[in-house]
């Protein structure tokens, strides 16, 4: 008898529970019924719901925007580094293209000037382009890629844009070798613009000239200009050759000492023009 | 093979030295190459063969440079009969010290050109300057050692030949004959 009612009482319980939690989810499906299609408004269950739900929806939100924002960050770095790249490159031809119209900028106002001098001067001349400089220490030379099959001959001038640069010492067909006017050996008949007297321009081997046979009494300053006097026909007369640097009158002698600061700038010689006279003044 | 390459070697020094090391027509610190050659012909190579380089070198630089002719002649032929005579009478034959009697055969056989040439034609020179000639030598020390192992390098090439047959000849086993 005990053995039956201890086996009976379970069973009552277990539909007990049953009743129970069947009753439970009608009552909330009933408040659920109600409020959703009641007045529309959040109930307590529905707050507590989201209440709930509403940490982890958090957590969840927040860990994928990290994830995704992770991943937005290492792609936009690998486009950023190739970007890099890319704009290195543009930045490289960009310098490059500065560089190179800068030459031509460069060599575009040179040539201009030596065109101004051909147009102003009206003298036939024959352009060339230094190809070597003379290594000795001794001598003042360059050598020219234009010769006698270009009309040049010996003892034609030379000259740029800003005045006399030498005389043609040797010639070959296609080459030929300019004396510089800064050479010990190149001597050349000048005119002091202001006063109109007469010397020879010598070089000294370095950037200077010397102007020679300047008499004392011949008033000479700072800042005269000096040009070719034009005599024996070599150098056509009023080329710029440079301007008085330096007057030294010493007690002794008849001349003064005047050192000339060259016209032309013999560090960044490229271009010349070499002035063609007829063939009877050089000889 | 040995003149030819030589003598191609030397105009590309000549050029350069006219060319890539003066920037400027007054640029000081030139160093001549030229030189460095003449005295590598002097203490490795035979007489004929080294004067046979030397003839067309010196022609070639008296055209290129300067305005007195016989003036390069004068100081390569100067400069390797002198480093010769040197490397002949000294005891110490060793490259370590060939290289400043070079510069010091330079700086003689220069000064005594320029003397001659002073009391011939005084007018076209350029004063004389020792820290100039000076710089002049110490440049032609610092180019001796690379182009000495250059000249050296070529040199041996051209002994050896340059026939691909020569490796691959079989050879006996007999290494005493």
């Amino acid at each position: 008898m005990r053995k039956k009612s201890s086996r009976k009482r379970p069973t009552r319980f277990r539909a007990f529970r049953l009743v129970l939690l069947i009753g439970l989810l009608l009552t909330m499906g009933l408040i659920f019924l109600v409020s959703t299609l009641g007045n529309q408004e959040f109930g307590p269950l529905h707050k507590m719901l989201f209440q709930s739900v509403g940490p982890v929806q958090k957590v969840v939100a927040r860990s994928t925007n990290y994830f995704r924002s992770l991943k937005k960050e290492y792609v936009d770095l690998l486009r950023v580094r190739e970007e890099n790249t890319r704009l290195w490159a543009e930045l490289q031809e960009c310098r490059a293209a500065l560089y190179k119209s800068r030459e031509a900028m460069a060599t575009n106002a040179m040539l201009r000037r030596l065109l101004d001098f051909k147009r102003n001067s009206r003298l036939p001349t024959v352009a060339a382009t230094i190809i070597g400089k003379d290594p000795s220490l001794w001598f003042r030379s360059v050598i020219i890629d234009r010769g006698s099959t270009d009309g040049v001959r010996k003892g034609m001038a030379v000259v740029t844009g800003e005045g006399i640069v030498g005389q043609v010492f040797a010639v070959a067909p296609g080459y030929a070798k300019v004396l510089l006017a800064i050479a010990p050996s190149s001597a050349i008949d000048v005119l002091l613009q202001k006063s109109r007297v007469r010397g020879i321009l010598k070089g000294t081997g370095s950037l200077t000239y010397r102007l020679e046979y300047i008499l004392k009494t011949v008033d000479v300053a700072k800042g005269d200009r000096v040009v070719t006097a034009g005599y024996g026909g070599l150098f056509p007369t009023g080329l710029p050759v440079g301007v008085v640097s330096r007057v030294i009158r010493k007690r002794r002698g008849m001349f003064q000492e005047i050192e000339v600061k060259p016209a032309v700038d013999f560090l960044t010689l490229e271009d010349l023009l070499v002035i063609e006279q007829e063939r009877r003044t050089l000889e | 093979m040995v003149v030819i390459t030589f003598l191609a070697i030397g105009l590309l020094l000549v050029i350069l030295q006219t060319t890539l090391f003066m920037p400027t027509p007054v640029w000081p610190a030139a160093p001549d190459l030229y030189y460095i050659l003449v005295a590598y012909l002097a203490y490795r190579m035979d007489l004929l063969r080294s004067l046979v380089i030397l003839f067309p070198l010196s022609c070639v630089l008296d055209v290129l440079s300067g305005t007195v002719l016989g003036m390069y002649p004068a100081i390569c032929f100067g400069g390797f009969f002198l480093l010769r005579f040197m490397a002949d009478r000294l005891p110490v034959r060793e490259s370590l010290y060939q290289v400043p009697m070079i510069a010091v055969s330079y700086l003689v056989v220069n000064w005594l050109v320029y003397v001659v040439l002073f009391f011939l034609e005084p007018v076209v020179l350029i004063p004389w300057s020792w820290p100039l000639v000076l710089l002049r030598a110490g440049l032609i020390i610092v180019f001796s050692f690379p182009l000495f192992r250059f000249f050296e390098r070529v040199n041996k090439r051209l002994q050896g030949g340059f026939s691909p047959l020569k490796r691959l000849r079989v050879r006996t086993g007999n290494r005493f004959r």
